[in-house]
């Protein structure tokens, strides 16, 4: 499940009106979405969230399930 | 011709002196044979830790998968087409091609977004222009590849799996040992020694054959014009498909017997720390960067990430293979200069496969000299100092020719212009390709009586090269070269798009340092839905080809200008898309 506020900055760097993200989504899926704007996808989900990925999390990742479970978990962490 | 060449170290000497007479296997054994314990390659992989290989290790491993190649009937002189994602093992491949006198061709591992269909087709075009005889791959895309020999396209000869056989295959055998050393027997230093594609998508590339002696003169050349020592530590993440990656940063320290850093681009394009890092660890010295990495990693890298980075290593960050820009090289400076990235270390270079690899270069120790020049004047063709309240432009020197090189500025005439006069760069080079393999037409249009037309547009300034842009309509996208032609033809394919009333261009992004692809498409659907789902369906087909296209401008029926041979024209679209007041009857673009 991938929640709409997560959605929603992924989209705004994509540029895209509206697109289908499914949890099982994975990055190359997404008009746009290419390794180069992999990391300002990453930069604006630490912006919005107020967190910060390590290196090995951000290579870890295989699809937008991932994704949204790493961001909950660095959430909470950071409650 | 170069007049700034160090003089040479005893070690350089000793070593260019050697590379004289011997292919390229040869320098490897007598590496092996001095210094079978120095390290030759560091594998790195940020997950994990990296892999080092010794001169000696490498040399072993390299033979036992020739074994490997010799008993499945790889012959000397057939192209190796090797197709392989980051791994250990990839470089003893490459080198076990070589030693039984076959010639490697490195091509890009398919990348996920890309199409199986596309990459069959580009594959199917590339064994039939550039005659690839094997593939040598991963499994997984075995099945994608495999139909292309059994439909007989081509004259791909066997697609073959090393990686799976290496770690239980023993030791190369006596046996062996001698099948292989006279499968290259007959290989002189004419020979052809490596294959590389030039710019293009997939399938559309030219491929340029280099002989062993073409490779070893320039790396002798260029390896003077950057000062290079034993001293010396290359770390690199660029692809080895890439002539940047394959000549200047592998190539370039195997042959003269120093170490290398190589790391996944697909890491570093994902957490480009990992480069810092990397360098901090291993104290590497040099490195070559297209411009983007420079804005990239200023801009992507935390802070966070810099803690205990030190840089101070690095005597060279050389910036090539896409307009160097002025802007790209402050911004890095000023984010990582308290790391020890040194001003006179942001070094530039002009380069490209038709030449082996380099042609310019800038003086090692300096920073690459700038030029501040008239906006409106440059295009005119003329460069002059900035008149007061005008537009100024602030060009960057890609440096003098190296030795073996020469460079004229010529108009359209083909008439060599004068210092200070802009034109398309041509260039004789010792290290020049003979012609694209198989591939006539394009030769006749790039080779001109010993002289090759690059295409790019620059000028010349008190002896040093600046190269501004392009000639013909090639969008360079992080490096890689796009034909527009490549996205239009796709583009036209889709419903709701008039077909032949497409254009594709490059737009210069500061923010990024390279280039963002535009395509404005002619279409009948007014609806705003279907027209958000079908500048979707352009971003998608892009994605197939594996070209981000980032802006689509959706415009009314007969929008398009055509230029006076009445093909559509990318300038003067691009300009009336762009036009200071942006609201065109019929067009939405920006949207």
């Amino acid at each position: 499940m991938v929640s709409e506020r997560l959605k929603k900055v992924i989209l705004k760097v994509l540029k895209l009106g509206d697109f289908d993200l499914q949890g099982s989504t994975k990055a190359f899926q997404v008009p746009g979405w290419d390794s180069l704007s992999h990391v300002s996808i990453l930069s604006a989900i630490e912006k919005e969230y107020r967190i910060r990925f390590k290196i090995s999390e951000v290579l870890s990742l295989n699809n937008l399930e991932d994704l949204q479970l790493l961001v909950n978990k660095k959430v909470e962490n950071a409650v | 011709m170069s007049d700034f060449l160090p003089p040479l170290d005893k070690f350089m000497r000793k070593n260019l002196k050697r590379n004289a007479a011997r292919s390229v296997w040869n320098i490897w054994e007598e590496h092996v044979e001095k210094h079978p314990h120095r390290e030759a390659i560091v594998h790195w992989d940020a997950l994990g830790e990296p892999f080092r290989w010794t001169y000696g290790s490498l040399l072993e491993a390299a033979l036992r998968i020739a074994g490997i190649l010799i008993r499945r009937n790889v012959m000397a002189g057939e192209v190796c087409a090797v197709i392989i994602r980051h791994n250990k093992y990839f470089y003893p491949i490459y080198m076990a091609i070589t030693a039984i006198g076959a010639i490697p061709a490195v091509l890009a591992y398919p990348n996920a977004r890309l199409h199986p269909d596309k990459f069959v087709h580009g594959l199917s075009g590339m064994a039939r222009k550039s005659g690839l005889d094997w593939i040598i791959t991963e499994r997984e895309i075995g099945p994608i590849i495999e139909p292309l020999i059994n439909a007989g396209k081509g004259k791909i000869k066997g697609v073959l799996f090393p990686l799976e056989s290496i770690d239980s295959e023993k030791a190369a055998v006596k046996s062996d040992l001698d099948l292989i050393k006279r499968s290259r027997s007959e290989i002189d230093l004419d020979a052809p020694f490596l294959l590389q594609h030039s710019s293009g998508t997939t399938g559309l590339q030219k491929a340029v054959v280099l002989s062993h002696k073409a490779v070893l003169g320039h790396i002798k050349r260029y390896s003077r014009a950057i000062e290079l020592s034993e001293n010396d530590k290359v770390i690199n993440w660029l692809p080895l498909y890439h002539d940047m990656g394959l000549i200047a940063a592998f190539h370039m320290p195997l042959i003269f017997g120093i170490p290398s850093i190589q790391i996944d681009p697909f890491q570093w394009v994902s957490a480009p720390g990992i480069f810092f890092q990397s360098i901090s660890q291993e104290k590497a010295t040099l490195t070559w960067l297209p411009n983007f990495a420079y804005d990239f990693m200023a801009d992507r890298i935390p802070e966070e990430q810099m803690d205990k980075i030190d840089l101070s290593s690095m005597r060279m960050f050389i910036n090539c293979s896409e307009v160097v820009r002025s802007e790209s090289h402050k911004k890095f400076l000023r984010k990582f200069c308290n790391h020890g990235v040194k001003e006179q270390a942001l070094a530039s270079c002009y380069a490209m496969a038709e030449t082996t690899f380099a042609v310019t270069q800038t003086e090692p120790g300096f920073l690459a000299k700038t030029l501040m020049v008239d906006r409106g004047a440059l295009e005119e063709k003329i460069v002059q100092p900035p008149k007061k309240g005008w537009l100024k432009k602030v060009c960057v020197s890609s440096g003098k020719p190296i030795s073996g090189c020469s460079l004229k500025i010529i108009d359209e005439g083909k008439i060599r212009l004068k210092s200070d006069q802009v034109g398309t760069v041509v260039i004789k080079s010792a290290s020049l390709f003979d012609g694209y393999r198989n591939n006539p037409e394009k030769t006749k249009e790039a080779l001109k009586n010993g002289w090759y037309f690059s295409g790019d547009i620059g000028f010349c300034h008190n002896g040093e090269y600046f190269i501004i842009g392009r000639k013909d309509d090639v969008i360079i996208v992080a490096g890689r070269n796009i034909f527009p032609e490549d996205i239009e033809d796709e583009v036209n394919k889709i419903l709701g798009v008039i077909p032949g009333r497409v254009v594709a261009f490059g737009m210069e992004n500061a923010e990024t340092g390279t280039e963002d692809i535009h395509v404005i498409a002619e279409t009948l659907l007014e609806d705003k839905d279907k027209k958000e789902g079908l500048k979707i369906a352009i971003k998608q087909v892009g994605m197939a080809i594996d070209v981000t296209i980032s802006t689509v401008h959706l415009v009314q029926p007969r929008w398009l200008i055509k230029s006076s041979s009445g093909k559509l024209s990318r300038k003067a679209n691009k300009e009336r898309i762009f036009l200071p007041c942006r609201k065109i009857k019929g067009s939405d673009h920006g949207l």
